[in-house]
């Protein structure tokens, strides 16, 4: 048990501190790509990918850790990641971001947490697990996009990483943009880690490093996977609910951790602040977290589990989830933010205009 | 002339979308003051206050989890 609650625990102080410090935000990196028309937070996402494709698969190569992964559930992968994808920019963040969000103060991502574990744990041990079950029952029989085309991993692994890499050579050789950098009041390592601003891509680097660290540690204490979010957030809450230890798998204290580790980060940087949004805002973080939790059962992972560690292990699950992510994410940034501002627009037009 | 924009209370994109529009109404040189407490704002303000041209004239954390932005409208 001691290694279950430490094991978990370093890894989630280690992501939650990361992530709050290089304010890494999938929802974000998705979103920004339609409203933005910005892909520079969306390259660092497939960064960790990358970098935790060649990690995992040297692992597993030499022995130290077993990857196990199930046959694609297309059906929930299809809705359930559109679903997901909605549900992330309601709830003002993904699985994992809510939780760091949490670890900030924001009132609004505590409700939107609770909202996803309870749909989350309805969905996978409760009321609709029924339905939940019958979904995942559609699955191929493929489950490695190298195993349908007959290639070895490290094909992909090799491809995709030379990909990136190019991209990113692009990206930073492109000429700097102008910054401003606030005076710093830390000097030395304080100022590294408690106030200076991370290159996203540094971020993305980390959040690789510490993906890969999660296998060996989550395989030594008999849970078979790598970072993976919603599945431990069901537990959580069942557990508190029933108090069944046996829920209490190295997960739980991951998620546990990424919440404490923001918290750390945020604390020793000045930037822990209880901050309460308007009651729009809180509708849309309740309905938001309600989405995510039953979105992510149902495609088998969230922003981490499928858009980073599926991915990373070449899935069909983990990529399809993607598209799905993305093209929900647009549609609720559409009918949220796009739409609202177009009218806003064509009112304000019309005024001058008379 | 110089506008202040307050979002305290505002999450991620909400702080940027408000900017946008407070930028669209001020004319080339004016500035834009933007108070703001969501976090990863201080990422993506900047970013795009850059990218479209506009100068950080200063930038500072103003409080607990609180910020403010200058910028002068570019061209």
């Amino acid at each position: 048990m001691i290694q279950i609650i430490s094991f978990g625990l370093i890894v989630g102080l280690l992501l939650g501190f990361v992530l709050q410090r290089g304010r890494f935000c999938v929802v974000g990196a998705y979103r920004d790509l339609l409203l933005a028309r910005d892909g520079h937070m969306f390259l660092a996402t497939m960064i960790v990918i990358a970098i935790q494709a060649v990690g995992v698969y040297a692992l597993a190569a030499s022995g130290v850790i077993t990857i196990q992964a199930d046959a694609f559930p297309w059906v929930g992968t299809i809705i359930g990641g559109f679903i997901f994808g909605i549900g992330m920019v309601l709830a003002g963040g993904c699985a994992t971001g809510t939780w760091y969000r949490a670890g900030e103060g924001l009132i609004g991502s505590w409700i939107a947490l609770f909202m996803y574990a309870l749909s989350a744990a309805m969905t996978k041990f409760g009321i609709l697990s029924t339905f939940g079950n019958d979904v995942l029952s559609y699955r191929t029989s493929d489950t490695y996009i190298h195993e349908t085309f007959g290639l070895s991993p490290w094909v992909l692994v090799i491809a995709f990483g030379l990909l990136i890499s190019a991209l990113v050579i692009r990206s930073l050789r492109k000429p700097k943009l102008p910054t401003f950098s606030m005076k710093p009041k830390k000097t030395g390592l304080a100022h590294i880690l408690f106030e200076k601003r991370w290159h996203p891509f540094v971020t993305a680097l980390l959040v690789g490093l510490i993906a890969i660290l999660a296998w060996p540690l989550s395989e030594a204490t008999g849970r078979m996977a790598g970072l993976g979010i919603t599945t431990p957030t069901a537990q959580l809450l069942t557990f508190f609910v029933n108090g069944d230890t046996s829920l209490l798998n190295w997960g739980v204290f991951l998620v546990l951790g990424i919440g404490i580790g923001s918290y750390i980060a945020a604390r020793g940087s000045g930037e822990f602040k209880w901050r309460l949004p308007d009651k729009k805002t809180l509708g849309f973080n309740t309905s938001g977290g309600l989405l995510m939790g039953f979105g992510a059962s149902l495609a088998g992972g969230c922003t981490i589990g499928n858009g980073l560690v599926n991915t990373a292990l070449f899935t069909w699950q983990g990529w399809v989830a993607v598209i799905f992510f993305l093209l929900g994410t647009w549609t609720a940034t559409y009918f949220t933010i796009i739409r609202k501002q177009k009218r806003q627009r064509a009112g304000s037009g019309a005024t001058s205009a008379a | 002339m110089a506008k202040v924009l307050e979002t305290n209370g505002m999450v991620c994109p909400f702080p940027l979308e408000e900017a946008k529009a407070a930028m669209t109404e001020l004319t080339a040189g004016d500035e834009l003051i933007i108070n703001f407490d969501c976090t990863q704002a201080t990422e993506s303000i900047p970013r795009w206050a850059a990218k479209e041209g506009h100068t950080i004239t200063n930038f500072e954390q103003t409080g607990s989890a609180e910020w403010q932005i200058v910028l002068k409208k570019g061209n």
